[in-house]
């Protein structure tokens, strides 16, 4: 399987992932522009009104309806970071036609569909609809505070916001609450007409389907933009290390559960050759459920339920995380450093080696069964600006050293602990629990 | 074809270009082998185990015997551990699988994904879950795991949501206890009681073994005769408590620290038949039902979100097994209160109507849709046909079956059930303001 990349204009690229395993064909439109604390907010909202209809389909019903016509085609929006480039769009998932019943054209239909969601939305006057745009923003801000409602996610993003605090990574992809409220449904229109021309646009394909007729379908959607767009340059500041004392930071928050996190700089990003090195070390240090952390912290002194190691390719930030008891923060924050360091000193066994690698290689080539991962490591890759496959990786971690893993382990540093303190009782909830229901 | 003799039953069907084999195995187990060309190979090895027979005896016994809410679970995180001291983890990772266990209300899976080795990790898996260890350290010690498993559901509004849910609409079921038990009820677990529902429960008469991939079944088959020993036949009695058709109390609330009110409402089905193929029929109008009720194409839907009282779509859950039945919906709301009373009047509504027959094949042709991208990967093929088995049913069906329900179908359940008597709320509210 060899990714195909074809020009569409200046600045726009196909990228076809051939693939003839599955029963739905995925295509993706990506935008890529700098994650920027003055437009963070507006591509976030972008999004979501184009999804509520389009100039045939003026309402999300009717677009809903359309696409079940289409047997169900999903088209999803999102909106994401990676390292400091903002990265929004849409995407269609479609049952290939041999499934259908009729002789509908899926692609061609659902690609219809797509193009007014890009191109023609609902308008009133020349510009988006007020009614949209206000009712969209009530729901982003809604959105952003709904946060707090997942707690581990929350505890993982306030550890990488203080621990980037001045850097444009810690940029929210959504923008903050009072930028999305200070938005005009006019500022929104302006930049609906510049956006695009002003994004890197990477187009994705995974399916079977004749390479040149897609090829033929994507230019036929970017007709709009068919003199090209003008790629902005995509960078990210790296902080290889951590450069003072770790930052301590810890919030209460009713809960039952505290929340550790521990925000280190990785030292190792994508583009470097041997990032394939870090990624072994993340595996056997906080991968897999044979992993230090998992073997020590959870399984050797019972102090939780899941402690893991994420790491953040682009911006170079690893994240330690567990949910303990409040009054085992210390024991469990001295436990995962401790484990660092046993690793760079390289006390872990062959067998443990042999088992990470063999763990990150089976992850690798499970990524080939699920459109949505094949796309990620791509679209990924071109951002690190490097091609190579799954499987070219799995070659090269076969033959990394214990030494190459243990130097990767010596170039994490810790930068900020964030922990949220638990402050509800932990029994609070079993008072009254059984109510009696016998009749 | 690589099929060499007839020991294996064939089943086959031209519209999902899917097939799958078929063998019960003289130790007692169905086993169940889907070929298909894909990276990723997937077994799971489960048995007819759940959160909710926390009550059972073998046919003979005189009486019932009551075991702590959560033990099928505990005994899912305590099957990892080997009397060699060697964690089932570190066996597999020597060829590379990645491996996991789910407990549900109905069922105990023990399952792995893998891109090579398929059958000597097969071996594995079903060495292991064919040798239980227990001793009182080693329970001990999950108690310190499964607390904080328990404490980190608990911060999660939507699973409180759920239960507190599940709690409103049902007065005695079991469904109502939480699949992990609580930390009180975790804490009367021993070794003992672990190995008395393990040698009930672990009957290979109880289990099942799917296996989905690019997979020989001549192998599965040498594997099950090299690792598995006849299971003695044996006949569970599981106790399930009458329950009304109605619901036990229409309301529960409670505070969180959340950004504003959630809610999940339920509407509870107490007729279930008796039949596999039927209740897999009530299944496929039960999702057609809610998709075209409460999905994002649905007037309902459509209807609250221009009014500004939804912001996101619907979480949809239906469900029809021979235990439990129902239909929930749940999102975020400032007023929850007002939705629920939208939902009454619009169920009257649609009741007094009847459903659009041209939208329901509309809808019905989706939902064929839906089940076409199910069988895309080798997990979801073999869990949905675990649960689907266990239920009398089969996966392979479920797309014909589909697509012979009709609008009466759907008519003749709305009316049925959609009555006050049968709805619940459960809402959970921001602590501050």
């Amino acid at each position: 399987m060899q990714l195909l990349k074809k020009t569409i204009a200046e600045g726009i690229t196909l990228n076809v992932i051939p693939a003839d395993k599955f029963k739905t064909d995925r295509i993706s439109v990506n935008f890529l522009t700098p994650l920027d604390p003055e437009k963070a907010a507006l591509n976030a909202l972008l999004v979501k009104v184009l999804s509520r209809g389009t100039k045939s389909w003026p309402d999300m019903k009717s677009l809903s309806r359309a696409l079940d016509d289409i047997y169900g085609t999903n088209l999803s929006d999102y909106n994401y970071k990676r390292g400091e480039t903002q990265i929004f769009g849409f995407s269609l998932g479609m049952l290939k036609s041999e499934y259908a019943v009729d002789d509908t054209d899926i692609i061609s239909e659902a690609l219809r569909i797509l193009s007014e969601v890009l191109f023609s939305p609902a308008l009133e006057n020349g510009g988006l609809r007020t009614d949209y745009v206000e009712a969209e923003k009530k729901n982003l801000i809604d959105d952003i505070k709904a946060r707090i409602n997942n707690k581990s996610g929350w505890a993982l993003e306030r550890c990488v916001e203080e621990m980037c605090a001045g850097e444009r990574h810690s940029v929210s992809v959504t923008g903050t609450i009072e930028q999305v409220e200070k938005i005009k449904p006019e500022d929104l229109t302006k930049h609906y007409k510049n956006i695009f021309r002003n994004c890197r646009i990477e187009i994705f394909y995974v399916g079977d389907a004749d390479i040149d007729r897609i090829y033929g379908l994507m230019k036929n959607l970017m007709t709009p933009l068919s003199d090209g767009v003008k790629a902005p340059a995509l960078s990210v500041d790296v902080k290889r290390k951590a450069e003072n004392e770790p930052k301590e930071i810890t919030e209460d928050i009713l809960a039952k559960q505290g929340k550790l996190v521990l925000g280190f700089r990785s030292g190792s990003v994508l583009e470097d050759p041997d990032y394939h090195m870090f990624k072994i070390f993340c595996e056997l240090y906080g991968g897999s459920p044979t992993c230090k952390l998992f073997e020590n912290v959870r399984e050797r002194l019972s102090l939780c339920y899941y402690c893991w190691a994420s790491n953040e390719a682009f911006k170079g930030i690893m994240l330690v995380s567990s949910g303990i008891e409040n009054t085992d923060k210390d024991k469990a924050q001295d436990e995962i450093l401790r484990q660092l360091k046993l690793v760079a000193e390289g006390d872990f066994s062959e067998e443990e080696l042999e088992n990470a690698k063999l763990s990150l290689c089976n992850g690798y080539k499970e990524i080939y069964d699920q459109k949505g991962s094949l796309e990620a490591w791509y679209l990924g890759r071109l951002l690190a600006g490097r091609e190579d496959s799954p499987l070219e990786n799995v070659d090269k971690i076969m033959k990394v050293t214990r030494e190459e893993v243990m130097q990767k382990a010596a170039g994490v540093s810790l930068d900020t602990v964030y922990f949220m303190h638990g402050t509800e009782k932990a029994d609070a909830a079993e008072e009254g629990e059984e109510e009696d229901v016998s009749d | 074809m690589f099929l060499t003799n007839t020991v294996f039953k064939v089943k086959e069907n031209p519209y999902l270009k899917e097939k799958y084999y078929y063998i019960h195995h003289k130790s007692g187990l169905d086993v169940y082998v889907f070929p298909k060309k894909m990276s990723v190979s997937y077994a799971i090895f489960g048995t007819r185990y759940g959160s909710i027979d926390n009550k059972f005896r073998l046919k003979g016994d005189a009486e019932y015997t009551e075991v702590p809410d959560g033990i099928a679970h505990f005994l899912e995180h305590k099957m990892f551990e080997n009397e060699d001291g060697v964690d089932t983890f570190k066996r597999y990772a020597k060829y590379g699988a990645s491996a996991n266990a789910y407990t549900s209300f109905q069922l105990t899976a023990y399952l792995f994904s893998c891109t090579s080795n398929f059958y000597e990790n097969l071996d594995i898996l079903l060495d292991f879950v064919t040798h239980p260890y227990f001793t009182p350290e080693t329970v001990a010690k999950e108690q310190g795991i499964i607390a904080q498993e328990i404490r980190m559901r608990e911060d999660r509004p939507g699973n409180v949501l759920i239960f507190d849910l599940l709690k409103n609409m049902y007065a005695r079921n079991s469904v109502r206890k939480e699949i992990a038990g609580t930390v009180e009820s975790i804490s009367k677990i021993t070794a003992d009681i672990l190995y008395r529902c393990y040698n009930v429960f672990y009957n290979l008469n109880n289990m099942s073994l799917c296996v989905c991939g690019d997979i020989d079944p001549e192998k599965v088959l040498a594997v099950c005769d090299s690792v598995l020993l006849a299971s003695p036949d044996i006949e569970i009695e599981r106790c399930r408590e009458p329950e009304k058709p109605e619901v036990y109390r229409s309301r529960s609330e409670r505070k969180m620290k959340v950004a504003r009110p959630m809610f999940d409402i339920g509407i509870k089905n107490t007729d279930i038949p008796e039949d596999g193929t039927e209740r897999m029929k009530g299944s496929a109008v039960m999702s057609i039902v809610s998709d075209m009720l409460f999905g994002s194409s649905s007037d309902f839907f459509n209807e609250l979100y221009e009014e500004g009282l939804l912001s996101n779509n619907l979480s949809l859950w239906s469900e029809n097994n021979r235990d439990f039945s129902f239909f929930t919906l749940g999102g975020e709301a400032d007023e929850p209160e007002k939705i629920f009373e939208r939902f009454t009047s619009h169920m009257e509504k649609i009741k007094s109507e009847g459903l659009d027959e041209k939208q329901f094949a509309s809808f019905k042709r989706v939902q064929v849709a839906n089940t076409v991208r199910g069988f895309e990967s080798t997990s979801s093929i073999a869990n949905g046909f675990l649960n689907s088995v266990f239920d009398g049913g089969d996966i392979l069906d479920y797309a014909d079956i589909l697509g012979k329900v009709t609008v009466e179908d759907a008519n003749s359940l709305i009316r049925r059930i959609f009555a006050e008597r049968n709805y619940a709320m459960s809402v959970v509210r921001p602590v501050d303001n």
